[in-house]
């Protein structure tokens, strides 16, 4: 019987530090939607029965009672990943990581909840329940701080950055192994000590958020310097191309005043038929030559994001080098966007670039983009000609692409974006051979 | 008889443009008129009767602080959401793709060295025969709105709406398209009526789009789609087919 209820007494413990690490898992993720994370909690259940039967099989080996608690641990860790890399759709080392860091807090809530189960009344079953609701409690409070803090955001730009996850994986499974030796130190530290050790707790788990946070904004300003460089870049071309446009536009001015001068000549001599003629070959050479060039430079101008033009501006010099007839259109200025601007120029990059890729498969590629922004509101359409054949069902997959497998993630990190966004709404519709893409961007503040 | 507007501030065009078309539609006893032809954006929109369909003929570059012909545009969509919308331009690069989507534009006329006529009565022509086609074929059509925007969704088009995975958001899918709009399952359960069947929880389908049904795997087939099937939806779904001959 004592055997039993020991078990229990372990099943329940577990079951409890789960619970607390799915609730900082929210947190540090940035969840937004929590109730379809929620929704796979119950699979989460598994861990702690496995870790109680794990935990009940290393009894019996009294060798490793030393390593017990570390290699349950480990083995918790590792489920919890999995289940994460299940419930997000992240690759395995995103969900390690994630775990790692949602660990590093839930152990430092571990550390308070304990101090209470040996503090707290004599009765054995009350104080089990006591430390529990302060362990759930420690964490939903300890979440919540974190989410006023916007630490999952900056959690998730140190995921999505450059170095590899694997290595900021690692580096976290260390500061989560630190904690849990801090937590096993427990055990040794005499009564006297013990608020200096909350306090050392407590210290080093606000130093480990803090290094995320440092790092995860150094890559952020990296990110930020680059992108700027580019814009740089990029206006330049900019700058040159005004500078031709403007040489050209000397050059037209002095042939206008011959123009100017057959014409009167033609005036005078009366030959009407002469002089439509002339003006009419006139009128379609400046459509082309000065004409196409300011018409192309409008819209470029009306791109007041300097992350929207530089983005537009390195699309459009791809789409020219590989053969694209691109057409833009902005009629208003597009000077503001209700939405993350880093994150709309991503969603606008995928739209583009697949809008690329496809017309690179027809005879006559051409890409065909729109803005229009008004009353706050701001709407992209991208068109493209196609030729593969679309399958509406597996479109959205993750990972599905007419190009085989590997290739197509864009569309569902496109998803991914959006649904944080309440006041985004996008469109698809495919007829006729031309397939667009739509999103409206509405400012509702 | 469908009421003609005319709008630009250029006397000379909107002459040639007015003469043409009076004689257009004396020659082929078209039933329309010219009812207003305006110098300024205000003066038409004074002129216009709500709720009455009309062919717009506009200038883009109005000369006018609050009226450009985008925005007239869409006021006038706004009062006359089936109007069809002219527009009349000095230069070739109008944003005139922008004005097909967002306003559904019929058509525009580029002001040249030649009168404006004989392009104003072409236009008039193909008017004309658009509508004459619109006449034959009236059918229902849902309307979701996207901000400002409407979009007309011919009802048989229509193939299943779906919960997204942003709340309060649903998905519309045709057989070409795929829409996200503000809405609830519940609202349009109520307003589409017998035609659709609330399958699932997040699913609301098209009764006669249904290609195949896996009641083993609770599987709806609607062309390439798959739906959920419930329960709750099995028994509305035999209730349908029994009911129906």
């Amino acid at each position: 019987m004592p055997l039993l209820q020991n078990l229990l007494t372990t099943f329940l413990d577990t079951l409890t530090g789960h619970l607390a690490l799915a609730i900082y898992l929210l947190a540090v993720t940035d969840e937004r939607v929590m109730a379809r994370r929620l929704k796979k909690l119950p699979l989460l259940l598994l861990s702690p029965f496995l870790a109680t039967l794990l935990s009940a099989a290393l009894g019996a080996v009294p060798k490793l009672m030393m390593f017990h608690y570390f290699i349950i641990s480990f083995a918790v860790l590792f489920m919890c990943s999995l289940w994460v890399r299940h419930t997000w759709g992240f690759g395995f080392w995103r969900a390690f990581a994630a775990t790692c860091m949602a660990a590093v807090f839930q152990v430092a809530a571990a550390t308070v909840s304990w101090m209470a189960y040996w503090a707290i009344s004599p009765d054995n079953a009350s104080r089990f329940a006591v430390a529990a609701g302060l362990h759930l409690g420690c964490s939903i409070m300890g979440s919540l701080l974190l989410y006023k803090l916007r630490f999952g955001a900056w959690f998730r730009l140190l995921l999505d950055s450059q170095t590899p996850v694997w290595r900021t994986a690692l580096l976290l499974f260390g500061l989560e192994a630190a904690m849990e030796v801090f937590l096993q130190l427990l055990n040794g530290v005499q009564a006297q000590f013990l608020a200096f050790y909350y306090l050392l707790v407590a210290v080093m788990a606000v130093l480990m958020a803090a290094v995320v946070i440092y790092r995860a904004r150094q890559l952020d300003a990296a990110r930020i310097i680059q992108a700027q460089q580019d814009t740089i870049a990029r206006q330049q071309l900019y700058e040159q191309d005004l500078e031709d446009l403007r040489r050209e536009m000397r050059a037209f001015c002095h042939d206008y005043k011959n123009l100017l001068a057959g014409l009167s000549q033609q005036a005078v001599t009366g030959d009407l038929e002469d002089l439509h003629h002339t003006l009419s070959q006139l009128d379609n050479g400046f459509d082309l030559g000065l004409g196409a060039k300011l018409q192309s430079l409008t819209p470029m101008g009306n791109l007041q994001i300097p992350q929207v033009r530089s983005l537009l501006l390195s699309k459009l010099t791809v789409m020219e080098k590989k053969a694209v007839e691109c057409r833009l259109e902005a009629l208003y200025p597009v000077d503001n966007v209700a939405m993350d601007i880093w994150d709309y120029v991503r969603c606008l990059g995928i739209l583009t670039d697949n809008a690329v890729e496809a017309a690179l498969d027809t005879q006559r590629p051409w890409v065909e983009i729109l803005f229009l922004s008004h009353d706050g509101q701001v709407s992209f359409r991208v068109s493209n000609p196609y030729k593969t054949v679309i399958e509406p069902g597996n479109m959205w997959n993750h990972g599905w692409s007419t190009k085989g497998p590997g290739r197509g993630l864009g569309l569902a990190s496109y998803q991914r974006i959006l649904e944080r966004y309440p006041n985004a709404s996008s469109c698809t519709s495919w007829d006729k051979g031309v397939f667009i893409q739509e999103l409206t961007v509405e400012d509702r503040r | 008889m469908i009421g003609i507007y005319l709008c630009d501030d250029d006397d000379k065009v909107r002459h040639q443009i007015q003469t043409a078309l009076e004689w257009k539609i004396v020659a082929e006893d078209y039933d329309m008129k010219i009812a207003c032809s305006a110098a300024s954006a205000q003066e038409l929109l004074d002129g216009v009767k709500n709720g009455k369909q009309g062919i717009y003929f506009l200038d883009v570059d109005l000369k006018d602080p609050q009226w450009d012909g985008f925005l007239l545009g869409r006021e006038l969509r706004r009062r006359d959401p089936h109007g069809i919308l002219v527009y009349i331009t000095s230069y070739k690069d109008l944003a005139w793709r922008t004005f097909q989507y967002h306003l559904e534009a019929f058509d525009y006329l580029v002001k040249g060295p030649e009168p404006m006529g004989p392009a104003a009565v072409q236009c008039l022509e193909e008017i004309h025969a658009r509508l004459l086609d619109k006449c034959q074929a009236p059918e229902g059509t849902f309307t979701l709105r996207t901000g400002d925007m409407e979009r007309h969704v011919p009802l048989c088009d229509i193939l299943y709406f779906e919960t997204a995975s942003t709340p309060h958001h649903i998905l519309l899918h045709t057989f070409g398209s795929r829409m996200d709009f503000l809405g609830s399952l519940n609202e349009l359960e109520d307003q589409l009526g017998d035609a659709f069947i609330r399958v699932h929880r997040s699913y609301l389908v098209s009764a006669d789009k249904i290609t195949a049904v896996d009641l083993k795997h609770n599987k709806l087939l609607i062309g390439e789609h798959e739906c959920l099937l419930s329960r709750v939806g099995k028994a509305k779904l035999r209730r349908k087919m029994a009911g129906s001959p």
